[in-house]
């Protein structure tokens, strides 16, 4: 019974290991064709390889020297056609959502960042024609640049995001887009509101939380964002407004404490240290100096 | 220690024969040539490990990411605990007025100048960059326990130095004309060491002032030093060091180490240098009964260092525990708990085992088994952090020691008894003017030797 039992336990992991190894990755149809709406740069590449480097080497070594690390099933070489025969978009959605040992990238790297990496590894594919996506247009419009900029209203009640697209001289304002209104904590960064639609002025209107705490002058640094990546690749901006409630509290750093740094030790710690340190040393000069004296009554 | 020194003693013939006793053995002779060369040639072996050390880096002992404090650190607390019977012999029982220490009080200090200098090379080792040792003090921060160790360590070691000068002023002016068989450089440091000591009783009287200050001022450092030195431990959450304890264990495991080490010295002092009648049965009997005071308290201790969490068996203090008790430690563990600590206390029970052979060997096994179990405090705890060990190659799991390691260690240790050995042949080992000073002050009782 025990033996049989273990027996189809260890079948189980053949089987299982074949099977890893052999699936196909369903890749959507719509993931499989997306593509770049920009043509790689070199400092696309750049960028790229420095992700690599920091991200994907660990397991998938150095491309081209196929010194992956063991798993069942492998990490691919970059350099290998396994890697190479997918198609930007296949290559976006499975480093995006990742499979089995291969980790999902999408919380750790936004889109533009996969795309940079996508850019060096067909580095190592000769034959590679880069296919560019249609021009994103919105409204009969095609657009060079799309920017979003930051304000806030006298009163700090509302901040408006405003969404403008630039072709050539002509200057058009963009709605009916969603963004998203950020502010930045130290780990992270905190939604403000909830997503916002542009209006007809290609503004999106976020009403100010009261009780958002700033620095000491009340300032927040913000971040807006594009929330579809696609249409015109990542569209962001960062501003400082003076919309929180100034916060006057000292940094954690400030008080005097055990952890801190020499100059923050506490003052009992100092006194007690610098009091024993000195009354010993007081005693140990003391003693010298009767040695001097011993020396000079035998004189 | 007197306040006063009857100075008549120096008129008393017996003070010729305790001078020519304990001379006569000083100096240079062929043996001592031999040790010497011997043990500089073995601590050249060691520097070329060192070398190596320096060179490559720390990557050349077992020292890795979770057991980043093994051998060198145990071997620090071994040096550092052996230094404080110095305390214990000279300034405790030496100013509660036993009288029996006097013989063997230099031999006491001679061990702690020794260890506590050393002490402070062995941590040296520990450092991959030794060049960076100024920062500690450049950047160190008064919060940090490393930073109170350094500081005490270097305090007590001036400390013993002193003591061991002062107390031996009078013998170096008593010496003045009865060490003709030494060499010239050595009788002029003797006249250099006696700060032109007449005997004159104002001398004597701040001489034994400055002495008093020193064993004062030596009890509160030398806790100090050892209690620290359990705090660099202690201060952590981590299982087998999280012991509000440590610092009283540390301190009684340290006079068991120190006791025995004396008891060492001793015998080779006596049977080597023909001074038994100054090092007599009687004082072995004595140590013996220290030893085994110093001995129980330390159970005690151990005792409750073990059984109270044995008794909770917390997560992590289990695991802790039972790699002790029962896993990869429990040969290394019951080996140190019984033979440096159990019997060792039943046999020091019986007089015939308060014998100097007999006392001998024990104190030779406890000084072993005391050094094991400076690493048994140290590397268990290491090798068993709070987070999974992971992502690092299988043999960086556990510990094991190299061969440069352990030569840079028995190079410590080999320095340690270079100094001893010097101290103890070039200058008398037993303080000849409070010998001399005692039997003039009771003519009539005579040692068992
Ligand atoms: C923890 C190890 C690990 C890391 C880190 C890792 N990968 Fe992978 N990767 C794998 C494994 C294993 C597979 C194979 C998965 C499978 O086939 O089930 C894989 C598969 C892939 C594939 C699919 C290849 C194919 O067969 O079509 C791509 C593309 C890929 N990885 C890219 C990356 C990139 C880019 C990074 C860095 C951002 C990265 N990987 C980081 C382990 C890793």
């Amino acid at each position: 019974m025990i033996l049989k039992s273990i027996f189809f336990v260890l079948l189980n992991f053949i089987v299982a290991g074949l099977f890893a190894q052999t699936t196909p990755w369903d890749v959507p149809a719509d993931r499989s064709a997306k593509l770049s709406t920009t043509a790689f740069t070199d400092q696309n590449r750049n960028t790229g390889r420095n992700l690599y480097q920091a991200n994907c080497k660990s397991c998938h070594g150095d491309p081209g020297k196929n010194n992956v690390i063991k798993l069942v099933p492998p990490p691919p070489d970059p350099a290998a056609t396994q890697l190479q025969q997918n198609t930007d978009g296949s290559l976006h959605f499975k480093i995006s959502e990742g499979r089995g040992a291969m980790p999902s990238f999408k919380n750790i790297l936004n889109s533009a960042e996969i795309w940079n990496i996508i850019a060096f590894l067909r580095t190592f594919n000769k034959d590679y024609q880069q296919q560019l996506a249609v021009k994103p247009t919105f409204g009969g419009e095609v657009f060079d640049k799309v920017e979003l900029k930051l304000t806030a209203d006298q009163t700090h009640t509302t901040i408006v995001a405003q969404l403008t697209g630039f072709k050539g001289s002509l200057v058009k304002p963009i709605a009916g887009l969603e963004v998203k209104l950020f502010a930045v904590r130290y780990f992270g960064n905190l939604m403000v509101d909830k997503p916002m639609d542009t209006n007809a002025e290609g503004k999106a209107l976020f009403s100010c939380p009261k009780n958002l705490p700033g620095d000491a002058s009340g300032n927040v640094s913000l971040v807006a964002q594009l929330s579809n990546e696609e249409l015109f690749g990542l569209v962001k901006t960062e501003s400082t407004l003076a919309i929180g409630l100034p916060t006057d509290r000292p940094p954690l750093n400030e008080p005097r404490a055990l952890w801190n740094v020499v100059q923050k030790t506490p003052v009992w710690l100092l006194i007690s240290y610098l009091a024993s340190v000195l009354v010993v040393w007081g005693f140990i000069v003391v003693v010298l100096l009767k040695l001097r004296t011993i020396s000079k009554l035998g004189e | 220690m007197a306040s006063e020194v009857n100075t008549k003693f120096l008129q008393d013939k017996r003070l010729d024969r305790i001078a020519s006793d304990i001379l006569r053995p000083v100096g240079v002779d062929r043996s001592f040539l031999i040790w010497m060369s011997s043990l500089t040639m073995l601590l050249f072996v060691c520097l070329y490990a060192y070398y190596i050390q320096l060179d490559k880096g720390l990557i050349v002992t077992g020292l890795r990411d979770y057991v980043s404090w093994g051998m060198y650190i145990s071997n620090f607390v071994f040096f550092v605990a052996t230094s404080l019977v110095g305390m214990l012999i000279s300034s405790v029982l030496g100013m509660m007025g036993y009288k029996w220490v006097k013989p063997i009080g230099r031999i006491a200090e001679i061990i702690a100048v020794a260890f506590s200098a050393v002490a402070g090379i062995v941590i040296v080792s520990d450092m991959g960059r030794p060049e960076r040792l100024p920062f500690v003090f450049m950047f160190g921060r008064i919060q940090s326990p490393i930073l109170w160790d350094v500081t005490v360590v270097t305090t007590y070691m001036t400390l013993s130095i002193l003591l061991y000068v002062f107390t031996m002023i009078p013998d170096m002016a008593i010496s003045r004309g009865r060490i003709g068989h030494t060499p010239p450089w050595l009788q002029k440091t003797y006249e250099l060491l006696s700060f032109n000591f007449q005997h004159k009783p104002e001398q004597y009287k701040i001489l034994l002032k400055a002495v008093r200050i020193l064993l004062i001022l030596i009890v509160p450092t030398a806790f100090a030093i050892h209690t620290v030195t359990s705090w660099l431990f202690a201060v952590t959450t981590r299982p087998g060091w999280d012991s509000t304890i440590f610092g009283p264990y540390f301190l009684t495991g340290a006079f068991v180490a120190g006791s025995s080490a004396v008891i060492i010295l001793m015998f080779i002092v006596r049977n080597n240098y023909k001074l038994s009648r100054y090092i007599t049965v009687e004082h072995f009997d004595k140590m013996g009964k220290l030893l085994f005071l110093v001995s129980i308290v330390y159970f005690y201790f151990n005792l409750n260092e073990y059984l109270v969490p044995a008794y909770k068996m917390k997560t992590f203090e289990a695991r802790h525990l039972i790699e002790l008790f029962t896993g990869e430690f429990a040969f290394m563990f019951w080996s140190v708990q019984l033979l440096g600590l159990i019997i060792p206390m039943i046999l020091l029970l019986f007089k015939s085992m308060r014998k100097p052979a007999p006392m001998f060997i024990i104190a030779i096994v406890v000084l072993i088994a005391s050094w094991f179990k400076r690493l048994l405090i140290v590397v268990p705890t290491m090798e068993a952090p709070f987070l999974p060990k992971q992502n690092v190659p299988d043999a960086w799991m556990v510990y094991h020691p190299t061969i440069v390691e352990s030569a840079i260690t028995v190079g410590t240790i080999t320095l340690a008894v270079m100094i001893i050995s010097v101290l103890m042949k070039l200058f008398p080992v037993i303080p000849i003017w409070e010998i001399a000073e005692e039997e003039s002050a009771h003519p009539d009782q005579q040692p068992v030797e």
